[in-house]
């Protein structure tokens, strides 16, 4: 005990300097070195979980399983006449990766924050000199860090699927870097939410309510919408104004303009926009666009969106009989695909929601404290 | 929200103040805590209700008061977690609430309760606190190094925090809260849990600490060991100081414990002296005095009567087995504030 005594008068003048770039910081100050004590701080306590160790493997067989199954499938249906194998099965696994990585995720970080203080580890962090931005990035890092894990695990089945052809490679780079932002976005609301609410329980519930809200509920609130952006218009019609006749002779196509039910998708594309799957797929790069498609399942799905969003063509074509349009009216006639990606605008949605999550983390983080939550106590 | 004063705000950079403890312009270190009218509600429940106290650098101050009466608070706003509704408070000069980092990098803060990261070792918990607190990773080994030994935990540094006990634990709080060498300490019950070998190095501790000048404040029910260690005393009640100092109303009567090889013999000479006395608790109240041994006790008005009363006592002939004072001082105090509480 009394061993400390001159080590106590020797030392403080060496820590005081380095103790005391004090005053530089306060709420958003962020420097690398306390990022990384976090981070080191929450990666350790997970990687040394053994539950951590069996996520992964399981992850690996469920995805490698999964791939297996769809490939052998594919061989069989698919014979020798279809060469797409390697698009599908490439699809196939990216949606996989991206929908697993989608459920596995909130709960990465949907306990950060509030797990910490229930377990009593929070305040104590808190009082040292780590600035409330340093806590909640070193946080959202981890969390991220662990969920880029086992998209790392799944790597080796996209470079399987890759290897099958028809993909071109850097596909593969567009895909990993898409999910792995989408997934940090999902990180960051996990983490808002595990500073927002007290209970572990209900913060993994409310992020996991949110990935679905952009997941599930975009398509269908898409789906809903759909009536309410349908209207009866005057259209120019390129066709038979009076239909078929009672007559064998179809008579003649003409243009003229009638009422029909025109669907303007090109004002809620976006509820399609911000779901992570569109976000992949039309960040995929996995084709030229297309009307007709080439075969891969994330090329479609991204000129399906991209139709969507140019919305319907000028004119109608209910000419049946073949014969063709006047030249004027070629154009107004074609299905137009948005040539303006869509991705940036669905990321950016994603990550601004992550964004806020880490805002909100960062301010609930600050201390002292004025208003306490019901029931929480500080430390 | 309370100091509209800021002027230690300038001082908020790298200022002069040195080594720990003692500024070297002033010759009598100031004080290290310094609470004047400070209130905190919880919605309708007042916690602190007008607390003030002062802790001196380089004293050991308790902090006493029953359950309830606002102990925790007063040491979470102390360590700069929570915000107080009025009043002030200075962390060795600095504001916890408009200086915050200024103040936390001088205030080593251990909660009553707090866990531990149970995969972590003991020696990585101590490190990460070190990197938390911005010291260089050379330093910090050897720091840690001293730290683990002074709390007698260099045998568990390699083996995770899971397996410590509750009392190993308890000191690794404690390392944890000194590892940037604070001036000042903040101390939540912290010898709870701890074997009796433990709260005597964390006596010895706390005093050496003390007379490195630095300020210790410790709130314990452990009211014997808060009486050995502590050189001033400050009572909570209901959310207020109700007294900063035990010797603050002079020498206070107390009550004394006298046990004799023949009870009868002792009873006697302490009637004939005109002593009221009354049987201790392991006596029977209705049965007479026996010539056996036991225990009585009386109220004496100060020391100076007790020592006269035991040699006057010893030369009598009473057969005294021992003679001390029955509680302590703080003990006392303590539970006279307990008799308000209701």
């Amino acid at each position: 005990m009394t061993r400390m005594d001159p080590v106590e008068l020797e030392l403080p003048p060496a820590p005081e300097p380095a103790r005391l770039p004090v005053g530089r910081g306060g709420t958003w100050g962020l420097t690398w070195h306390g990022v990384r004590t976090v981070a080191v701080l929450d990666l350790r306590q997970r990687v040394r979980s053994t539950r951590w160790i069996v996520a992964l493997v399981v992850w690996f067989v469920v995805v490698g399983g999964i791939t297996l199954l769809t490939t052998g499938a594919l061989e069989a249906f698919s014979a020798q006449d279809r060469p797409n194998t390697g698009p599908i099965l490439f699809s196939a696994v990216t949606a996989l990766v991206l929908g697993l990585g989608l459920l596995v995720t909130p709960t990465l970080s949907s306990t950060a924050v509030n797990g910490d203080r229930n377990a009593g580890t929070l305040a104590t962090l808190q009082v040292t000199l780590l600035s409330p931005a340093e806590i909640a990035t070193g946080k959202l890092l981890a969390a991220w860090s662990a969920a880029c894990a086992f998209l790392v695990t799944s790597l080796p089945f996209l470079v399987l699927a890759l290897a099958l052809g028809g993909t071109p490679g850097w596909a593969i780079v567009r895909v990993v870097l898409l999910v792995a932002l989408l997934l940090l976005a999902v990180c960051g609301i996990g983490l808002g939410f595990s500073a927002l609410v007290a209970r572990t329980a209900g913060s993994t519930v409310l992020a996991f309510i949110t990935v679905a809200a952009i997941t599930v509920f975009t398509p269908i609130l898409f789906g809903l919408t759909f009536t309410t952006t349908t209207s009866q218009e005057q259209v120019t019609v390129w066709g038979m104004q009076d239909g078929w006749a009672d007559g064998d002779d179809p008579g003649p196509c003409e243009v003229f303009t009638a009422e029909r039910s025109v669907s303007h998708t090109e004002r809620t594309w976006w509820l399609l926009g911000i779901n992570p799957f569109v976000v992949v797929a039309d960040g995929a790069g996995t084709g030229p666009l297309s009307v007709h498609g080439d075969g891969s399942p994330l090329s479609a799905m991204r000129d399906g969106v991209r139709m969507l969003r140019a919305g319907p063509p000028p004119a109608l074509d209910e000419c049946w009989t073949g014969t063709a349009a006047p030249a004027e009216l070629q154009d107004d006639l074609r299905q137009d695909l948005s040539t303006a990606p869509v991705w940036p605008w669905g990321l950016g949605a994603n990550l601004l929601l992550g964004a806020a999550g880490f805002v909100v983390a960062v301010r609930r983080l600050r201390i002292p404290q004025r208003t306490l939550a019901r029931g929480t106590r500080v430390a | 929200m309370t100091s509209t004063v800021d002027d230690d705000g300038p001082a908020a950079g790298p200022p002069g103040a040195a080594p720990a403890p003692s500024t070297p312009t002033s010759p009598t270190p100031p004080p290290g805590i310094v609470v004047r009218g400070l209130r905190r509600s919880f919605g309708s429940v007042r916690a602190l209700d007008g607390v003030d106290l002062q802790a001196r650098a380089g004293a050991v101050t308790a902090l006493v008061g029953p359950n309830g009466s606002g102990k925790t608070t007063l040491l979470l706003v102390l360590a700069g977690l929570l915000v107080p509704d009025s009043g002030d408070v200075r962390i060795g000069g600095f504001d916890p609430v408009t200086d915050g980092r200024a103040a936390r990098a001088r205030t080593g803060w251990m909660p009553d309760t707090f866990g531990t990261w149970d995969s972590l070792t003991s020696r990585e918990v101590l490190l990460t606190f070190a990197a938390a607190y911005r010291i260089p990773p050379a330093q910090a080994r050897t720091r840690v190094d001293e730290l683990l030994a002074t709390v007698h935990l260099t045998e568990f540094a390699d083996r995770p925090a899971s397996v410590l006990s509750r009392g190993q634990k308890q000191r690794l709080g404690l390392a944890r809260a000194l590892v940037h060498s604070p001036d000042v300490l903040l101390l939540d019950e912290p010898a709870s849990g701890l074997d009796p070998r433990s709260r005597v190095d964390l006596r010895v501790l706390l005093r050496r600490l003390a007379d490195e000048g630095r300020t210790v404040l410790v709130s314990s029910h452990v009211l014997s060991e808060l009486e050995e260690m502590a050189d001033d005393a400050v009572f909570l009640s209901r959310g207020r100081t109700v007294s900063s100092s035990v010797e603050s109303d002079g020498p206070a009567p107390r009550t004394w414990h006298l046990r004799a090889l023949a009870l009868d013999a002792a009873t006697a000479w302490l009637t004939s002296v005109g002593v009221t006395w009354r049987p201790d608790d392991d006596g029977d109240l209705l049965a007479p005095p026996a010539a056996t041994p036991g225990g009585v006790l009386f109220e004496l008005a100060d020391d100076a009567t007790a020592a006269r009363l035991l040699r006057d006592a010893v030369t009598a002939g009473v057969p005294v087995l021992s003679f001390a004072p029955a509680t302590g001082l703080l003990e006392q105090a303590y539970l006279a504030l307990d008799e308000e509480r209701t």
